[in-house]
């Protein structure tokens, strides 16, 4: 398939390598990989303050960028920017071409069980991961039933990574409980998103995983903030370092 | 400091985190009720059914709601009870008030009612000379310590047992030191029967109204809106329009997920009907509006009036579990107190107290859509110029920044530079609440857009 | 204009779209629904005796009168030592009261009661402890067949009643007896 990038600018500028593994994978995926110029910011943190005239530039630039491209899909691997994007280019834009940049839009873990499933991986990752059960790609994209909701259940995100060989997959203590980032909320609300923070980062830790594992890069620069600061033996990555490194 | 910063969540927040201890027994306390509410849930495998019904004949009261209550008021003028209409809080209290001064009442007896929290009916009346006792245990303890509702169905779960003991040990005689929950229970038990054999009249709160029969449903685990309802000869039962179902059959939904999705139990202990006054009483209804017409004028936030108070959401909230029921500047507090309470909060901050995570929407046993209601909240605020946290000064530069990818990539590639080659102890002044808790985050050498230049360009 | 009209005013304004009522297709689960009754009236603290019927319950109340206790009953062929009092708050000292119950339900242990069988409303709430009778037929599955089975006549009052009262207002620390009852046997028939 011809997949065109949509990095969002925390993963440009913050974790490239979350972008370089997303690439790499797909290739080795055997998808042709681009990635359109003039990608801007989601307009999230404008939006989730209700600030939306203030969002409105950012966002159609970044849905500009996206308009015309020759793709089979968008992909993103950061469900919270992706479900902004979504949301905000319905917000700012009813076109035809709008809608149709919006049917492509796939964040990386949905993709890889929805769309185009990984037919085998090539190496083990003997190592125990703690899946880090980002609020935004559970209750809003569907990336595993919340734990609310009673009836049958479905996790894609562990799905995916199951099938890598040997590895190990264990939940934290209140899997999908927030992790306290909420975007600007870890600045204007400091002292509960710190310890919404400190809970999870000591949940995963005890779990006694080498790795937490999650689909939000913002989650996860919040939690090893959180790691780092309380030196708990534990790292953080992101889904596409695991799925690349297992390819 | 105005009053307005030092009253602004996150300001009351801050403080209540500073006792961690605190904070994790009050946050434990709070989950233990959602794992229970998640095995009554998940007990019956109707569960999801349930909560689409439940919002589903919530909308479609809501959306025949005039019908509805006048369908109410002409069945209970048919038993015997008198209806009253007050279009704010103001008028329930004046209305409620003309009633008990007409029976020359002394003492009132009260059943769990958020709203006449709402309504702030206790002084009201206390000025005017009524003692009013508040009978759940929970609400008589916070009364006793003179402290609002912590929590919407546990008033008082932020206070220790040792605490209610020195309480009770003061305003009730208990023994000094006495702590055990069994003991204090006991003790309230008898002060409360005194209470309730000595009312003038007793007043409750209403779950459910039910149209078709001209009956209010009122539901208690400990048996006080009973005992008061059903010693003196006038009872009240005061309501929000919101109130009003069609049928016993929609009742029964409501009573299918409420106790179970509150505290996990699979019904209250009581569920009391009450359809007409006892041999020689007088019942009056008030039904109260209170600003619930103007929400109903929103098409997202009328959908928190399909809100049963169950108080689901609170504990599942990991922001109210973690900064308590008084640092929402409004009666009730959480998710739910956000919904119906951001508009009155001159803060303007309680709407920015969520991280948006959607569980409260998915704990809700009618589907109020916390989250979309409160991101809507921030937007009105927005609009309305109302900004807290200086978002209003900043924003606008956040946007025009981060749509110019010139800027963003210039000023990124700086501070990048600077997280790798300046010491933290020097970063950290800058870096404000996000360094104050948290390491800063390594910093890569480029942007992922420089790397992919470099590298398939 | 009245404050009634004011709000009906104001509701011609409600921005939500007409909604159908929705349909309550909801099966019931009628597999031993006395077994179910019994789990679910354990889980909120009250006791069911099966067996015995009510010459068993006769002889419970005759042990209690001879210990000295006060019993009101309401049931048809059950004596206590009390009558029904000219003023409820007379009822303050009954130990036991015994109280037929019409419907009971299976998911959740709940059994409705009518004031017609209370004498006064408050004593089922007022009594130490109680004791309710009802027959095994009349158990049903949930609480929309009960919707349709209780009586609730204009002017009546009437109350689905599960286990004795309780709370949990101190630290969560459950504690049964609050202010209603604090314990609840139920006989069945």
């Amino acid at each position: 398939m011809k997949i065109a990038l949509f990095i969002p600018c925390l993963v440009n500028q913050m974790v490239p390598e979350v972008g370089i593994a997303t690439l790499e994978l797909l290739e080795k995926l055997g998808h042709q990989v681009i990635l359109p110029a003039g990608q801007t910011c989601c307009g999230q943190p404008m939006t989730n303050s209700g600030c939306f005239n203030e969002a409105k530039k950012t966002t159609l630039k970044l849905l500009n960028a996206f308009k015309g491209v020759e793709c089979d899909a968008i992909v993103c691997p950061a469900a919270s920017c992706l479900v902004a994007a979504k949301e905000n280019f319905h917000e700012f834009d009813d076109s035809p071409e709008a809608q149709a940049v919006i049917e492509k839009l796939y964040e990386l873990t949905e993709f890889l069980h929805d769309v185009a499933p990984i037919p085998a991986f090539s190496k083990p990752f003997p190592h125990k991961i703690s899946l880090q059960m980002s609020c935004h790609g559970i209750r809003m994209l569907d990336l595993a039933t919340p734990s609310e909701q009673m009836g049958p259940r479905m996790n894609k995100f562990e799905a995916v990574l199951a099938a890598i060989p040997e590895i190990d997959i264990v939940y934290p203590d209140k899997p999908d409980e927030c992790c306290g980032f909420g975007g600007t909320f870890a600045v204007d609300e400091g002292a509960v998103s710190a310890k919404m923070g400190k809970d999870k980062a000591q949940a995963h830790a005890a779990t006694g995983a080498k790795y937490a594992v999650g689909f939000d890069p913002s989650c996860l620069l919040h939690i090893d903030g959180m790691v780092r600061r309380q030196k708990l033996p534990i790292e953080t990555r992101h889904i596409a370092q695991i799925i690349n490194a297992a390819l | 400091m105005s009053t307005s910063t030092s009253n602004v969540h996150a300001h009351k927040a801050e403080i209540f985190c500073r006792d961690e201890s605190r904070v994790d027994w009050h946050s434990k306390a709070l989950w233990a009720l959602r794992e229970k509410r998640d095995r009554a849930a998940g007990s019956i495998p109707e569960w999801e059914q349930l909560r689409q019904i439940g919002s589903e004949m919530k909308l479609h009261t809501l959306s025949h709601l005039a019908d509805y209550l006048e369908k109410f008021e002409q069945n209970c003028i048919k038993n015997n009870i008198s209806v009253h209409w007050a279009k704010d809080g103001a008028e329930h209290n004046r209305i409620v008030h003309e009633i008990l001064a007409k029976h020359q009442v002394k003492k009132i007896v009260k059943s769990k009612s958020m709203l006449t929290e709402e309504c702030h009916m206790n002084p009201y009346l206390e000025e005017r000379g009524i003692e009013v006792i508040d009978t759940d245990l929970g609400e008589r303890i916070i009364q006793l310590a003179k402290m609002p509702p912590s929590h919407i169905v546990v008033p008082a779960i932020h206070m220790k047992k040792e605490e209610v003991g020195d309480l009770f040990h003061e305003k009730l005689g208990t023994d000094a030191g006495a702590s055990d929950p069994l003991y204090l229970t006991r003790a309230a038990r008898r002060h409360l029967r005194e209470q309730f054999l000595s009312a003038d009249a007793a007043m409750t709160g209403v779950n459910m109204a039910i149209a078709d029969k001209g009956a209010v449903v009122v539901c208690t685990n400990e048996g006080n809106a009973d005992m008061g309802a059903n010693l003196p000869k006038l009872q009240l039962h005061s309501m929000g329009i919101d109130k009003v179902v069609p049928d016993l059959d929609s009742a029964a939904v409501l009573l299918r997920t409420l106790a179970r999705n509150a505290t996990g139990q699979p019904i209250t202990t009581y569920s009391s009907f009450y359809r007409g006054p006892q041999d020689g009483g007088e019942m009056h209804v008030i039904i109260v509006d209170n600003g619930r017409t103007d929400m109903l004028k929103d098409k997202i936030l009328a959908e928190s009036l399909k809100c049963i108070r169950c108080g689901g959401c609170l504990n599942t909230c990991p922001v109210y579990r973690r900064s308590g029921g008084y640092s929402y500047n409004y009666t009730i507090p959480g998710p739910i107190g956000i919904a119906v309470g951001a508009q009155h909060d001159d803060t303007n901050s309680i709407a920015w107290a969520c991280t948006l995570c959607g569980s409260c929407s998915y704990v809700c046993p009618t589907k109020v859509p916390l989250d979309k209601i409160i991101h809507h909240h921030r937007r009105l605020k927005a609009e309305a110029g109302k900004l807290p946290y200086g978002k209003s000064n900043y924003m606008p530069l956040v946007g025009k920044f981060m749509a110019s990818e010139t800027a963003l990539n210039c000023s990124m590639a700086i501070a990048r530079t600077a997280l790798r080659m300046l010491p933290g102890s020097l970063l950290k002044p800058f870096s404000g609440a996000w360094g104050k808790y948290r390491e800063l985050p390594v910093a890569p050498n480029s942007s992922f857009e420089a790397w992919f230049k470099k590298n398939r360009g | 204009m009245s404050s009634k009209q004011e709000i009906f005013n104001a509701l011609k304004s409600v921005a939500i779209e007409p909604q159908p009522m929705p349909c309550f297709d909801i099966a019931p689960r009628i597999d031993d629904l006395v077994g179910q009754f019994e789990a679910n009236l354990t889980t909120v603290a009250g006791t069911l005796h099966r067996d015995g019927g009510l010459a068993n319950l006769q002889a419970t109340i005759d042990k209690h009168i001879a210990q000295g206790m006060q019993v009101i009953s309401m049931v048809d062929g059950i004596k206590g030592n009390r009558e029904v009092t000219a003023t409820a708050h007379e009822l303050r000292d009954i130990d036991y009261a015994v109280i037929p119950g019409d419907v009971g339900v299976a998911e959740n242990g709940a059994i409705w009661v009518n004031n017609k069988n209370l004498g006064h409303r408050v004593t089922p709430f007022i009594c130490e402890n109680l004791l309710l009778v009802i027959e095994a037929k009349s158990i049903v599955a949930n609480m929309h067949q009960a919707a349709n089975l209780i009586t609730l006549a204009p002017g009546e009052f009437g109350t689905y009643i599960a286990g004795p009262s309780k709370t949990a207002d101190i630290e969560q620390a459950l504690v049964v007896g609050a202010h209603g009852a604090c314990s609840l046997n139920v006989y069945l028939t």
